[in-house]
C-alpha cells in the first residue's frame, strides 16, 4: 500500500465526523440511558412525615425522565429554541429543560396507599453538548449551519456554559472490578497484595487482600478499620468448611499448603462465630444484637459492592463474594510462589477512560441527590404548615441546574477533582481538535511517577507516541492516536450475562436460576 | 485604557464596567476594553488542593443573612470521635443561625421566593428585589394575620409589576404554594401600606410573549405592537384587561396579514374569554 492509497483510506475514514465521536457517543448514551438509570437507582424520595403517631407516611416516586432540546427563557417570559452561537454571543448557557414524572404517595400505615399528585414537572436544566443528539443543530446541513451562524467545520463535543466553551477532559483511571496483584513492602519485608477497586452506582470501594510476612491472609475494606482475617471473613460469607475454602482458592499443592497454614490459625469455625467476630470489630462496645446487625450491614453494603445485582438474593451474592475473595487469595499466593508476575498498572488493558458521559453521570447523580434532599425538606415544611402537597410546589428547579452548571463552569467536579472542564483551546483549528482528543491521568504532576509517564507498548495505535506536553505534565497528559476507536461499556449487561450463560458459563448470579433445568430422573 | 469614559459616544447613554469591558447601558456598545480584569480571581489551578479563588460569593439580599454565614465543612480525613464531634458542632451551628421566629419566617419566605423565581425563570435582579420587598413588608408588620406563602408570591408579583415584566396573577399561582386569595390579600396589603409605584399594566409587555407562544411571525408581532400604541392613543385601553387588549391586537394583526389565528386560540393564551377579546377587536376595527 503506497502513500496514495493510505491517503485515500484516511480521507474516507475522516469523511465522517469522527474527531469528537467519543464525546458524542458517551454523552448520547448518558442522555438516552444513563439519566434514566440514575433516576431508577434513586427510585423514591422518603420523607420523615409519618414518624409521628397518627400520621400517614408520605414519599415521592420518581418516574420517567425526559430532556428536550436547548431553549432560552427571555425576560418577557417567552421561550425560544437556542442555538450554540446565540449562547456564545449572549453569554448564556446552552442547556435544555429536564422533566421528570413524580408522584407523591401517602398512606400505607392505617389507610390504603393513595397517590396525592402525579405530574411531570420541570426539575432543572441540563447543559447540552454541542453536536450531540439533543443539540438543536443535530442533523443540519452545512448551509443551514452557516445560516444560524455556526461553523460547519466545528467538531462540537463541548459544552457552552455562561457563554464560554468548556470541554470535559477525558480521564484515565485504573480499571475497576478487576483483581490486580502486586508487591508491596511492609516494615522492610516484601508482602503480596491483591487489589480490587469495586465500583457500583458511583460508589467506589477498595478491597485489599494481603499476604503478610508470616504467610497469613488479611483483607481490608471500607468501614472496617485495619484488616480482617481472610478465613474469618470467608466463613462469615457462608463458605464454612476447611475443605471448601481450600479448594475454592486453588488445587495447586503448594497453595493448598499455604492455605492450611491459614486455616490452622483460624479464630472461628462456623459462620455464626465469624459474623460475631466481625461484629466485634465493626461495632465494638455496642450491644450484641446491634453488633450482628451492623456486621451484616457492612458485609452487604461495603464489601465488594460490584457483585450486587438487581433482583439477586443477598445469600447468593454473599457466596459469590466469598468466591471472589478466594480468587484474590489465589492471586496473592501465585505471586508469592513466583507463578505469575505482578500486574502492570500502566498496561492499557488495566485502564478505563472516563469520557464526558461518565463524568456527567457522576454529576447528575449528586445533583439528583441534592434535589431529592430539597424535595424532602420542602415536603416536610409544606406538610408542617398544613398545605396541600403537590409536585409542582415542592420542586425547586434551580437546585439541579446549579449543581450541573457550576462544575462545568469552574472545573471543580464532584469528589474534589479540579480542572475537569477546560476552556476549549481556540488558538487555531488544530488546537480545538487536539483538545477534544486529549486525555489526562489523575496522577499528581508534582511527583515523578516515571513508569506512568513512559510510553507503554500497549499504547500502540491508541495513544499518540509523540504528542504530550513538555514539563511537569509530560507523559501524564496524552492524546488519542488518529484512528483510535473507543469501545463502550455494554448497554445491556443483563443480556450479555444471559448470552454467556447460554454458552455454558456457570455460576452467574440471577441467571443461574433461569438456566437450571429440572434434573433428569 | 478607557475606564474614564462615562458617556457612550453613539447614544450618550451611561457606561457600565462589565468585567474587562466598558459597555453602554442603553445600546450595548463596547466603549473600551481594559486588559486588567478587576473581578475576583476565579481561576482554580488543577492539581492544587486549595481553591485559589481570593474572594467569596458576593453579598446577596436574597438570603436572610445576605450570604454572610459561616459553614462548618466536611472532611474525609476526620474519623471516629472527631467526626461525630464535628457533626454535632455543625448541627448546633446550623440551629444557631436562625435566632428568632421572625428570622425563620424570612428564611422560609425567601426559599419560597427562590423556588417560584426559578420555576418561572425570572432574573436574579427580580429575585433580589422581591426579597427586599418582603423584608420591608415584614418590617412594617404587615404579615400578621396573612400567610407567608401569600406574601412570597405577592412580593414577586409586585416586583414584576414595578419592573415592567409582565406576569399574570394566574401564572404565579400555578407555581406558588399560595392560593389566589392569599396572594390577593398580601398584594393589597403591600400596595396599600408600602405605596408601590405600580401603574396600570402596559399591554405591550404581553405582546412578545403571546406572539412566541402562538408561534406568530415577527411582522405580526410588530404590527400588533403598533396597534397597541394606536389603541392607547385612542383611549381604548383603560378599563380593559391589558392581557385581553394584547391578545386582541395580535388577533387583529394576524387577520390583516392573513395569518391563521382563531379568537379562541388568542384568548386562551392570554387567559381571557373570547368575548373580552372581541370587544377590543371591534373597537380597533372602527
Amino acid at each position: 500500500m503506497d502513500t496514495q492509497d493510505r491517503r485515500a483510506i484516511s480521507r474516507e475514514y475522516f469523511a465522517k465526523e469522527r474527531l469528537a465521536e467519543h464525546h458524542f457517543r458517551s454523552f448520547n448514551a448518558f442522555l438516552d440511558r444513563g439519566m434514566q438509570q440514575v433516576v431508577d437507582e434513586k427510585e423514591t424520595i422518603e420523607t420523615d412525615i409519618g414518624d409521628k403517631e397518627g400520621q400517614e407516611p408520605v414519599w415521592v416516586e420518581l418516574g420517567d425522565v425526559r430532556v428536550v432540546t436547548p431553549r432560552v427563557r427571555e425576560a418577557d417570559g417567552s421561550e425560544e429554541l437556542l442555538y450554540p452561537q446565540e449562547a456564545r454571543l449572549r453569554n448564556i448557557t446552552y442547556s435544555a429543560p429536564v422533566f421528570m414524572e413524580m408522584a407523591i404517595v401517602r398512606g400505607g400505615e392505617e389507610e390504603p396507599e393513595e397517590v396525592v399528585d402525579r405530574t411531570e414537572t420541570k426539575i432543572g436544566r441540563m447543559p447540552i453538548m454541542v453536536g450531540s443528539n439533543k443539540c438543536n443543530i443535530a442533523g443540519f446541513t452545512d448551509e443551514e449551519l452557516i445560516d444560524i451562524g455556526e461553523d460547519p467545520a466545528d467538531p462540537g463535543g463541548y459544552f457552552c456554559v455562561n457563554g464560554s466553551e468548556r470541554v470535559l477532559m477525558t480521564s484515565e483511571d485504573l480499571a475497576p472490578n478487576k483483581i490486580l496483584a502486586e508487591y508491596d513492602t511492609k516494615y522492610g519485608d516484601e508482602v503480596q497484595v491483591a487489589k480490587t477497586f469495586s465500583q457500583r452506582r458511583g460508589y467506589r470501594a477498595l478491597v485489599l487482600c494481603e499476604r503478610t510476612r508470616d504467610g497469613l491472609l488479611e483483607v481490608s475494606f471500607p468501614s472496617v478499620s485495619g484488616s480482617i482475617d481472610f478465613v474469618t471473613l470467608v466463613r462469615a460469607l457462608g463458605l464454612e468448611s476447611d475443605e471448601e475454602i481450600v479448594h475454592r482458592v486453588s488445587e495447586d499443592p503448594e497453595i493448598v499448603k499455604f492455605m492450611l497454614e491459614n486455616l490452622e490459625e483460624a479464630e472461628v469455625q462456623t459462620t455464626e462465630e465469624a459474623i460475631e467476630t466481625l461484629g466485634k470489630r465493626v461495632a465494638s462496645g455496642q450491644g450484641k444484637n446491634y453488633q450482628l446487625k451492623r456486621a451484616n450491614y457492612v458485609i452487604d453494603r461495603y464489601l465488594l459492592p460490584h457483585l450486587h445485582e438487581e433482583g439477586v438474593e443477598e445469600e447468593e451474592v454473599r457466596i459469590n463474594k466469598a468466591f471472589y475473595l478466594c480468587r484474590m487469595a489465589e492471586a496473592c499466593f501465585e505471586l508469592a510462589l513466583g507463578r505469575r508476575e505482578s500486574d502492570d498498572k500502566d498496561h492499557y488493558a488495566n485502564k478505563r477512560l472516563k469520557v464526558s458521559g461518565d463524568l456527567m453521570t457522576d454529576l447528575f447523580r449528586t445533583a439528583l441527590n441534592k434535589l431529592a434532599r430539597d424535595v424532602k425538606y420542602q415536603l416536610e415544611r409544606a406538610n408542617m404548615r398544613n398545605r396541600q402537597l403537590s409536585v409542582s410546589t415542592v420542586v425547586r428547579s434551580d437546585v439541579l441546574t446549579e449543581r450541573l452548571e457550576h462544575p462545568i463552569a469552574t472545573g471543580n467536579w464532584v469528589g474534589g477533582r479540579s480542572g475537569v472542564s477546560q476552556l476549549v483551546d481556540r488558538t487555531d483549528f488544530m488546537g480545538v481538535l487536539s483538545h477534544l482528543r486529549r486525555l489526562r491521568s489523575p496522577l499528581s504532576r508534582s511527583q515523578p511517577h516515571f513508569e506512568a509517564r513512559d510510553l507503554h507498548a500497549t499504547q500502540w495505535g491508541r495513544i499518540c507516541p509523540s504528542e504530550t506536553p513538555e514539563g511537569p505534565n509530560c507523559g501524564l497528559v496524552k492524546n488519542f492516536a488518529q484512528a483510535m476507536e473507543l469501545s463502550q461499556d455494554v448497554s445491556d449487561p443483563q443480556g450479555l450475562k444471559q448470552e454467556l450463560a447460554e454458552m455454558g458459563v456457570q455460576g452467574i448470579p440471577g441467571i443461574e436460576s433461569i438456566e437450571q433445568q429440572p434434573a433428569d430422573d | 485604557m478607557s475606564t474614564t469614559v462615562t458617556q457612550c459616544p453613539e447614544c450618550n447613554g451611561s457606561v457600565k464596567q462589565q468585567g474587562v469591558e466598558s459597555v453602554c447601558r442603553s445600546c450595548g456598545l463596547v466603549v473600551g476594553e481594559d486588559a486588567i480584569d478587576p473581578g475576583p480571581e476565579w481561576r482554580s489551578f488543577d492539581d492544587d488542593d486549595t481553591d485559589r479563588a481570593r474572594t467569596g460569593a458576593p453579598l446577596t439580599r436574597s438570603r436572610h443573612d445576605r450570604g454572610l454565614s459561616t459553614k462548618i465543612g466536611r472532611s474525609t480525613r476526620l474519623k471516629g470521635r472527631k467526626r461525630r464531634q464535628f457533626a454535632r458542632l455543625r448541627r448546633e451551628h446550623n440551629r444557631a443561625q436562625i435566632s428568632s421566629k421572625r428570622e425563620r419566617n424570612k428564611v422560609y419566605a425567601f426559599t419560597e421566593i427562590r423556588r417560584i423565581i426559578s420555576s418561572m425563570a425570572l432574573s436574579d435582579a427580580i429575585r433580589d428585589r422581591a426579597c427586599v420587598l418582603f423584608e420591608s413588608a415584614q418590617n412594617e408588620a404587615l404579615l400578621q394575620g396573612r400567610t407567608l406563602e401569600g406574601f412570597a408570591a405577592a412580593a414577586i408579583y409586585a416586583t414584576c409589576r414595578t419592573e415592567g415584566v409582565a406576569r399574570t396573577v394566574d401564572e404565579i399561582c400555578t407555581v406558588a404554594k399560595a392560593t389566589p386569595a392569599e396572594l390577593r390579600a398580601a398584594y393589597d396589603a403591600l400596595n396599600r401600606e408600602l405605596g408601590l409605584p405600580t401603574g396600570p399594566i402596559d399591554p405591550r409587555e404581553y405582546v412578545p410573549r403571546f406572539a412566541t407562544t402562538l408561534d406568530l411571525p415577527t411582522a405580526v408581532r410588530q404590527r400588533a405592537e403598533r396597534l397597541v400604541d394606536e389603541a392607547q392613543d385612542r383611549g381604548l385601553v383603560s378599563g380593559r384587561n391589558p392581557a385581553g387588549v394584547a391578545a386582541a391586537c395580535l388577533y387583529t394583526a394576524a387577520q390583516e396579514q392573513d395569518v391563521a389565528l382563531t379568537q379562541a386560540e388568542a384568548a386562551e393564551t392570554a387567559d381571557v374569554t373570547p368575548v373580552t377579546l372581541r370587544g377590543t377587536y371591534a373597537e380597533l376595527q372602527e
